[in-house]
């Protein structure tokens, strides 16, 4: 079998947490001989082609990151670019992933990609989400490897099964909400974790402060 | 002061009758079309977080759009529909709103949510023209104006421009 995956973020592959879970999917996927080709939407130079083969195709996995609690911009308008495609059987699924990382976050997302393919004269297949993986590109080859390897099982999942089923995504993406003791326990470490953030900024050139409010002169209350 | 931005074309029909309309019957209203603007899309690059806190890096004229936001009593979006949702230069606004948040997290009624930048209580509906499914759209801005610390306004048919109206006056 032949998978067509298109990624979706405007970021660049090498700093895409997309494209680092891709990379693990597509191993995934590729295991017992069946092959992949990854298109990218931050390539708008290569729109065209990219469109050419989304006619041609019949096996697509649309993959992206959660943006505003929807489909990215840049993935928006490539989509209102497409003409619906008419009397074929195209499968859709769909990867997305976000920075948030209860399973939750993502439904809102997930109710529009549900609806999304039959508007594009295709099937559905599913939507296999996770959150928590805002982190993925900024720790590194090693500690960043580690947080996307279970994508590897779903990718041979989605080959042999052809579809995203709910149970097992859930599964995969929990917990849905954190329990009051999780949050407690998040609370507790919170200053650490700004504290860690303030270093990191640092190392990046920021002269300021994280909290730094430029525009605090416009507000009317 | 009510804000209204439209990226339908001006010359646009029903564009033009509910911009009337409103204009006729609320008071204190400014209108941007964003057909005279530059608005690119959000590349992810993080800098408004952790480079240059609450700046965008690009630099076009959005930043004019941000700081409406926060002189603004109500923000009222007019949009297309496209596929059941918003129209990618409607998505691209709402996109670049990271500014307005930091990259500190905590909990907030049971889910995580960033801290916000400024002090500010935004408030936000929509009009769209076009077919969709109005409870995913009042969903979607409700979760969206929840991780500005706002409220929604609601979402409505550009057709119906008496329940706009009333939305609008009652707000
Ligand atoms: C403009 C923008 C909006 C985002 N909105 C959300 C959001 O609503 N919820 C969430 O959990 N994460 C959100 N994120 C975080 C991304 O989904 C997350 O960092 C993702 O891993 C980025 O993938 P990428 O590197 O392939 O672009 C947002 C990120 C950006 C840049």
């Amino acid at each position: 079998m032949h998978l067509l995956i298109v990624s979706c973020t405007p970021r660049a592959k090498e700093k895409s947490n997309t494209d680092k879970i891709l990379d693990e999917l597509r191993k995934g996927y590729e295991y017992n001989g069946n092959t992949t080709e990854t298109l990218y939407l931050y390539k708008r130079n290569e729109w065209e082609s990219i469109r050419e083969k989304f006619y041609e195709n019949d096996n697509i996995l649309f993959a992206l990151p959660l943006y505003v609690e929807c489909i990215p911009g840049i993935m928006a308008e490539f989509l209102e670019t497409l003409k619906p495609k008419q009397n074929c059987n195209t499968k859709i699924g769909f990867l997305l992933q976000s920075g948030f990382a209860e399973a939750s976050q993502l439904r809102c997302c997930e109710s529009y990609l549900e609806t999304l393919p039959s508007l594009l004269g295709c099937e559905y297949n599913g939507t296999l989400l996770k959150g928590n993986m805002f982190a993925v590109s900024f720790l590194g080859s090693k500690m960043g490897k580690q947080m996307v390897e279970p994508f590897y099982n779903m990718g041979k999942y989605y080959a042999q099964n052809n579809y995203f089923n709910k149970e097992v995504v859930n599964d995969f993406a929990k917990p849905e909400y954190f329990s009051k003791k999780e949050i407690f326990l998040s609370n507790v470490v919170s200053p650490l974790n700004k504290l860690f953030m303030k270093v990191f900024a640092k190392k990046l050139g920021c002269k300021g402060s994280l909290n730094d409010k430029p525009y605090q002169n416009y507000i009317k209350r | 002061m009510n804000l209204i931005i439209s990226t339908l074309r001006k010359d646009d029909l029903y564009n033009k009758k509910i911009i009337e309309n409103i204009q006729k019957n609320i008071s204190n209203v400014e209108i941007i079309y964003t057909e005279d603007m530059n608005i690119k899309g959000c590349i992810g690059c993080n800098r408004c977080w952790l480079v240059t806190p609450g700046i965008c890096t690009i630099k076009d004229d959005y930043e004019k759009l941000l700081i409406k936001f926060l002189q603004s009593k109500q923000v009222v979006f007019i949009t297309d529909l496209k596929l059941g949702f918003v129209s990618y230069k409607l998505k691209n606004i709402f996109d670049r709103i990271l500014p307005l948040l930091t990259m500190n997290l905590r909990f907030k009624n049971g889910q995580m949510r960033h801290y916000f930048r400024y002090k500010k209580h935004y408030k936000m509906g929509l009009i769209y023209k076009g077919n969709g499914n109005r409870e995913f759209l009042e969903k979607w801005l409700e979760r969206v104006m929840i991780n500005l610390d706002g409220t929604s306004i609601g979402t409505y048919n550009i057709e119906n421009e008496e329940e706009i109206l009333n939305a609008l006056i009652n707000c």
